[in-house]
């Protein structure tokens, strides 16, 4: 559901601005739905039925439980042996590039002699929960040994409840031990970082535009202000739009309740009717931002970031609101039934030294997992300044601007205004809770 | 419809003889391969569908067990009514621009074309090559607030200042019209070229004015042609969940984004599918009222 890739090189007017890619690539337009558009006629129609044969398909298996064996007990780790490969799913965009590669990966197998199958299939977490489903299902291999999941969307919890995770090798975490910020250790998803290991981190806060507003304020009432009538962008994802609906009405979203979830709505419901919201985006509300179609809008930390590396987008900037930001983190898991869980554990665990983070960071310029870091962005030696000096020409910043940005390496303030989402109790809970905020975004 | 039918044989009585057995079977052997295929890739799907929008389904698990929960499709229609009406008005608007649009490009093609017939034809289709989402999405750049459009007519001071096309109505309106053109202007031209040119000569020589000729002659040898053009372009843009997204707003969503959100967002297999099942009918409808007005035998001429 984030919009997590990071900055295709954006040279002022290159042909094909990184927002085109992320169109291609993102949620709206996956390839079942550009297959299902460009169909002759069969539209939605088509598409429905492929999905409701899949449902009925899922349905024919039951149970679903790893303990057998003790996958993921420390007797069973020390059996894995190394396979020397790896495959990893990944979203699009979201890991350094250079030269059309991925140093971080290739010093990597330089290091370990473990080949990286990096692919990038992951562009919303249901859909892509909904693929590797019936592969967990009857107990098989899913193609991948790494995933990355939010947080903040149900399919992590289901593939933990369900017993579709292996149990992390907790003795082969040595850096994450050693480095991992304690805004991704303990989590309140994964106590004990049992079955996940953060990949990257974001606020969703508010981005505008300066050159328009010039007094933004401190709150979200900014997204609520009739001065800015039809050019304020909002979220379709039902858990951003309903978590800034439940910090519009000042509840924290993680400990609302359904009351409040209705109070929520409604006052989102009036700003919808008195046509303050101009539309409720996915990943392209970054482009109605730059383009000047909205002011002020939901926004994803990093993309703010990249979009302030092109001079033309200068004036954006993001608002973290004093009712709090949402901070949501993408984790790494190993699906249940993965061939070489050993190979993924070492590198989940490569991504915590502080140089392959910097050098990912200076790419991605999400929230890093690795405060340590931001020292060898300010002082790179050995590998990690080759790469570094390798990568300057294409991105076009100084390091100094990645390790001191405050959406790559928070300080306090930032930190304390960081809200949890809600965690769904229940599937009841959750059918409530899209109830309420899906008719929102789907008006007529 | 422009072949011999009418006219009876002489004598009027059929003059059939028994077929041997091979050639009885001939024509149930030849459609097999279009049998299985509608069989493995519609009726299959559609039932599953059905059942589907009677289950009740896990979330997580995606398992499903049949509750014969009828009442799903009342609850959904009653949610969603007005997103239905909303794609059969916009999918209908869209569909009446094509055709008036695609009347005159095919009517040229077909009288006027001369040796260049295919290559005109070729130059309507190029755009479509493209890829239906890429193209819906470059319509987003060029009419955006400040684009290349809006944007110099702002500062030509034409329109106001706070005038916009995106996250309208009229803008999904449009891309539906725009996307599906190709759907309209085909089967146009099939029909408008097979008329026989000479009928014209003869409405001239019977003191036809141009207008009459076009209203009494032309015209009614192509009302197939256009309703065939208006099926293949109304269904798919019923169903259509594109445009809505790209370039609508916040009260315009049509039924195939309710949909793809149950499927995809809400993972609400049961509900999806029942508004599927509900939108099949409608484009069902349509289809029969078109085979009761025209008789089925013209369907499959101009498809």
């Amino acid at each position: 559901m984030q919009d997590q890739h990071s900055p295709q090189p954006e040279s002022g007017d290159s042909a094909l601005d990184p927002s085109i890619w992320r169109g291609l690539t993102q949620r709206r337009m996956s390839r079942r739905q550009m297959l299902a558009a460009t169909g002759t006629g069969a539209g939605a129609l088509g598409v429905s039925a492929f999905l409701a044969a899949c449902g009925v398909k899922g349905a024919s298996v039951g149970s679903h439980s790893v303990k057998a064996g003790g996958v993921g007990s420390a007797s069973w780790w020390a059996k894995q042996k190394l396979h020397h490969t790896v495959n990893f799913a990944n979203w699009p965009y979201y890991i350094d590039v250079l030269s059309g590669k991925h140093p971080t990966l290739e010093h990597f197998t330089n290091l370990t002699g473990i080949q990286v199958n990096y692919t990038e299939p992951i562009s919303d977490n249901l859909p892509f929960y909904a693929k590797i489903r019936p592969s967990l299902q009857a107990q098989q291999y899913t193609g991948y040994d790494i995933i990355v999941m939010t947080n903040n969307s149900p399919p992590l919890g289901y593939l933990i409840n369900y017993g579709w995770l292996t149990p992390l090798d907790q003795g082969a975490m040595v850096n994450f031990h050693k480095y991992a910020s304690p805004l991704v250790t303990n989590t309140s998803w994964d106590p004990g970082n049992k079955y996940t290991m953060a990949w990257q981190s974001g606020w969703t806060a508010i981005g505008y535009n300066s050159s328009i507003i010039k007094d933004p304020g401190s709150s979200v009432d900014i997204l609520f202000d009739r001065r800015y009538s039809g050019k304020v962008g909002m979220m379709a994802d039902p858990q951003e739009l309903g978590s800034l609906g439940l910090l519009a009405i000042g509840v924290e979203p993680a400990t609302s309740t359904e009351s409040d979830w209705a109070k929520a709505a409604k006052k989102l419901q009036t700003q919808k009717s008195d046509g303050i919201v101009r539309a409720y985006y996915d990943q392209d509300y970054i482009n109605h931002l730059k383009n000047g179609d909205t002011v002020v809008s939901q926004a994803w930390s990093g993309d703010i970031f990249q979009a302030d590396l092109n001079s033309k987008y200068r004036d954006l900037h993001l608002l973290i609101p004093e009712e709090g930001g949402m901070f949501w983190t993408d984790n790494m898991c190993i699906p249940a039934y993965a061939q070489n869980p050993k190979d993924a554990m070492t590198l989940m665990d490569y991504y915590y030294l502080p140089e392959v983070q910097a050098v990912v960071e200076y790419y991605n310029d999400y929230v890093c997992p690795v405060p340590k870091a931001q020292g060898v962005l300010l002082h790179p030696t050995g590998w990690a300044e080759q790469t570094l000096k390798a990568m300057h020409p294409s991105i076009g910043l100084p390091y100094s601007t990645t390790a001191h940005a405050l959406t790559v390496f928070p300080n306090a303030q930032y930190k304390a205004n960081s809200r949890n989402y809600y965690k769904y109790k229940s599937q009841e809970e959750l059918t409530a809770w899209n109830n309420l905020f899906l008719p929102i975004t789907q008006g007529a | 419809m422009t072949h011999s039918e009418g006219v009876a044989p002489p004598g009027g009585a059929t003059r059939r003889r028994r077929a041997p057995l091979g050639k009885a079977l001939a024509p149930y052997l030849l459609s097999l391969p279009a049998g299985l295929w509608l069989l493995a890739l519609f009726l299959v799907p559609m039932v599953v569908m059905l059942s589907l929008s009677l289950q009740s389904c896990n979330f997580g698990t995606g398992a499903c067990v049949m509750t014969w929960h009828f009442g799903e499709f009342w609850q959904q229609v009653s949610l969603y009514h007005s997103q239905f009406l909303v794609s059969i008005y916009f999918a209908g608007a869209a569909t009446i621009i094509d055709l008036v649009v695609s009347f005159p490009i095919a009517y040229w093609i077909a009288f006027y074309g001369g040796s260049k017939k295919n290559f005109f034809l070729l130059m309507l289709l190029v755009p479509f090559f493209v890829s239906f989402v890429i193209r819906t999405i470059v319509w987003e750049f060029i009419l955006s607030d400040q684009g290349i459009v809006l944007g110099t007519l702002k500062s030509a001071h034409l329109v106001p200042q706070n005038f916009h096309v995106l996250a309208t109505g009229y803008a999904v309106v449009a891309g539906l019209a725009y996307n599906y053109l190709p759907f309209t202007a085909l089967p146009l031209y099939v029909a408008i070229e097979r008329i026989d040119k000479t009928v014209l000569d003869a409405a001239y020589d019977l003191y036809a004015s141009k207008r009459e000729a076009f209203t009494r002659v032309i015209l009614p040898l192509t009302i197939p042609g256009l309703f065939a053009a208006f099926l293949l372009t109304f269904i798919p843009a019923l169903g259509d969940y594109v445009n809505q997204q790209i370039l609508g707003g916040t009260s315009d969503t049509m039924i195939g984004t309710v949909i793809q959100n149950a499927f995809l967002t809400n993972l609400d297999y049961a509900g999806g599918s029942a508004l599927s099942a509900v939108l099949l009918a409608i484009a069902l409808v349509g289809i029969f009222a078109y085979a009761r007005l025209l008789g089925s035998r013209t369907i499959e001429e101009y498809l």
